[in-house]
């Protein structure tokens, strides 16, 4: 198993273009892969619990999370490709989700 | 039963143009009602494949509609699709549904609706306002189960080859999936002009009135209606004399479509040379630009490229839109518009939330000083246009100017983004710079602003708005919004003049040169480049193409002495028809006010 904190960066976070992707990425891997805000605050479907965190290839629990920009996420993989998984999760938080290049510097 | 239904008449705000008759298609409004029954356990396997067989009808559904939004579209406004197909993928959402159905022997229906509304109740929780709006998304899924498991699918996109579209809002999505091939005109309760439904009705060129507010319970599905985009009715069971007046009208639009391949150059019958650009938005438009015969384009409107609202778009996707927009329009080139956005499009994506809106949007932060404001976003967006005006002859056009402080601002900003490109050794082409005549100001000032940029540009629809003060959304006010107003004409007379004098070059881009009996008084206000939505050029030709440019002057240099819009009306219908009776009849002049 391996754990990291990822931090969202697109601009509007976790919305459904960016949700869609990172579900497509995870969705890519066989092994498990859970993501769990660090701040606790997450909107958990109630048959989850704050600690198991929600699972990366269903496009509902992620939005569920309510990631916005700049929101702090603990990613977690287990399985026989979870270094490969990671990595990929790694690049697309880092890519921002390809939103990289949007036009308002801050 | 067989009294007849009345006559009603309902007021909107046509957003496109043209006129249409044909029959009613109502579009769905909402969740149908769901009833719950019990099913038994020897049933309960049955329910979850009709569940399974739903869901899997659902996402053909989805698939088919993501590409029809691609290829109509463009992909980066179909990617909320594939946020859908994920959600009818999921495990989580499915598999909740199915449980459902074994735990409280629930029919299918009742199922999605209890598991639905759970998960949209959970979304409404959410603090950040943009991503609680993927309710919306949870609710076109649920919507698209229901319909599915229904069996009643296909029902919109099989229209008969007449129908108007009518719904009370017509969302994206439901936008997008319409055989649009098949829809003649659009009716909708909510929406303006910068709606989604607008701006669609005007990319593919047929007529739609907005704003109807109480007009889609009176309609019922298969009811007569003529939809009038230029005189913002529509007309429910029209009687007969109603019909006889539409039916009789000469311009029809089935006769334009037919008649539009001519690229010669446009002469007035006493030669004098009209030049015919497109104002494009949306890719659908595009091809209209060459099948219409259009002298490249006069507009873009580059808002559009803004997926959604709150997203700014890099700086090379602007490019490759700008690089399609000067290899569409070819030699003749393109004038880009800069953004035309107002404060509320960063509100939602800044942090900046705490901020009240703005309480006069049309007179706040918008276009240019919203540009000059946030400077980043124009300069990403100026850099992205220069670099593009490689591949072909491309304009910057600079909206909402208020006098020469704003065009020096702008043009100083786009001379520094050009040398530090130089700097970079990127390889970038000049671009000549315009402005938008389009408030009093700019009109009153239009001489000096005349002297300091290379080209004008009169959005006549933002110059009736602010001269004469009214608001063209606002049913109350309807009365007093005149395009014909002699204050309107006066002001394009000025903007003309000033142009001439500097000896610049200016184009009308607003509706009125794409309305047949407003071009010709443009004609005689001394217009001669003229810019319109690609579908109305064949109909601005043929009349165009009939009348002396001299007749035309002497009525302009009429109406601009008359005191009231009533006067330059009367004056218009009396005299258009008699100098141009095949040209002009009743159905394409302004209607006689009360």
């Amino acid at each position: 198993m391996i754990a990291r904190t990822l931090t969202v960066k697109a601009r509007l976070g976790l919305h459904a273009r960016a949700a869609a992707r990172l579900v497509r990425v995870a969705s890519g891997f066989e092994s498990r892969v859970v993501l769990r805000r660090l701040d606790g605050v997450a909107l958990l479907p109630a048959d989850a619990t704050q600690d198991a965190g929600v699972d990366a290839k269903s496009i509902l629990s992620v939005l569920m999370l309510a990631a916005t920009c700049g929101t702090q996420l603990e990613a977690r993989a287990e399985g026989i490709d979870e270094e490969a998984a990671m990595r990929a999760l790694d690049e697309l938080f880092a890519d921002a989700f390809g939103e990289t290049e949007a036009g308002i510097a801050k | 039963m067989t009294t007849t239904s009345e006559e009603i008449r309902c007021k909107g705000l046509g957003v496109s143009e043209g006129v249409v008759i044909g029959q009613v298609m109502r579009l769905h409004d909402g969740t149908p009602h769901i009833y719950r029954w019990r099913i038994s356990d020897a049933g309960l396997e049955l329910e979850r494949q009709r569940f399974r067989a739903a869901v899997s009808l659902a996402r053909e559904r989805v698939q088919a509609t993501k590409a029809y939004a691609e290829q109509r579209l463009g992909k980066d406004h179909a990617y909320i699709f594939d946020a859908h197909l994920l959600m009818l993928e999921d495990p989580k959402l499915t598999g909740d549904i199915e449980r459902e159905i074994t735990a409280q022997h629930a029919n299918a229906e009742w199922a999605v609706k209890v598991v639905g509304d759970r998960v949209i109740s959970l979304y409404s929780e959410i603090k950040d306002d943009y991503l609680r709006a993927r309710v919306s998304d949870v609710e076109d899924v649920m919507q698209r189960l229901l319909v599915a498991l229904s069996g009643a699918y296909d029902e919109t996109r099989d229209l008969s080859i007449d129908a108007v579209i009518v719904a009370q809002d017509l969302l994206p999505s439901a936008v997008a999936e319409l055989d649009l091939r098949h829809a003649r005109a659009l009716a909708t309760d909510s929406g303006g002009w910068t709606s989604h439904t607008a701006i669609l009705a005007r990319g593919i060129g047929i007529p739609a009135v907005v704003g109807l507010r109480d007009f889609f319970r009176r309609a019922k599905t298969g009811d007569r209606i003529i939809v009038d985009s230029n005189r913002n009715q529509v007309i429910l069971h029209p009687s007969e004399a109603t019909l006889q007046a539409y039916q009789t009208a000469p311009s029809s639009r089935s006769k334009t479509i037919t008649e539009s391949h001519d690229r010669s150059p446009l002469l007035t019958t006493d030669g004098v040379e009209i030049v015919v650009r497109a104002n494009v938005e949306v890719p659908s438009e595009f091809e209209g630009v060459g099948r219409y015969g259009a002298r490249g384009i006069g507009l873009y409107r580059s808002e559009f490229l803004l997926a959604h609202r709150g997203v700014f778009v890099s700086e090379k996707v602007q490019q490759a839109a700008y690089e399609e927009i000067a290899r569409l329009a070819g030699g003749d080139g393109a004038v880009v518009r800069l953004f035309d956005l107002g404060a509320g499009t960063l509100r939602e994506t800044n942090d900046s939330q705490t901020q009240e809106p703005e309480k006069n949007p049309a007179l706040g932060l918008r276009a240019i000083r919203f540009s000059l404001h946030h400077e980043e976003v124009m300069r990403t967006q100026v850099r992205a246009i220069l670099l593009a005006a490689r591949a072909g002859g491309l304009k910057i056009v600079l909206p909402m100017v208020a006098d020469v402080s704003d065009v020096r601002r702008a043009r100083a900003i786009v001379e520094d983004e050009a040398s530090k490109l130089r700097q970079q050794g990127r390889e970038s082409s000049a671009v000549p710079v315009g402005a938008m005549i389009e408030v009093p100001s700019a009109v009153l000032m239009a001489e000096s602003i005349a002297g300091a940029v290379d080209f004008f540009e009169l959005g006549t629809n933002d110059l009736v708005q602010y001269t004469l003060a009214v608001d063209r959304g606002n049913d109350e006010v309807a009365d007093w919004f005149r395009t014909l107003h002699p204050a309107v004409l006066q002001s394009i007379d000025r903007s003309i003049s000033a142009a001439g004098a500097a000896g610049i070059p200016i184009i009308v881009c607003g509706e009125m040169a794409s309305t047949p009996a407003y071009a010709v008084l443009l004609i005689g206000l001394g217009a001669t480049e003229l810019s319109m939505t690609p579908a109305a050029i064949p109909r601005v030709r043929r009349v165009l193409a009939g009348i002396d440019s001299r007749d035309a002057q002497e009525i302009a240099r009429f109406c601009l002495t008359c005191s009231t819009a009533d006067e330059v009306e009367d004056l218009v219908r009396e005299r258009f028809t008699q100098l141009w009776p095949d040209l002009f009849s009743s159905s394409n002049l302004p209607a006689p006010r009360k």
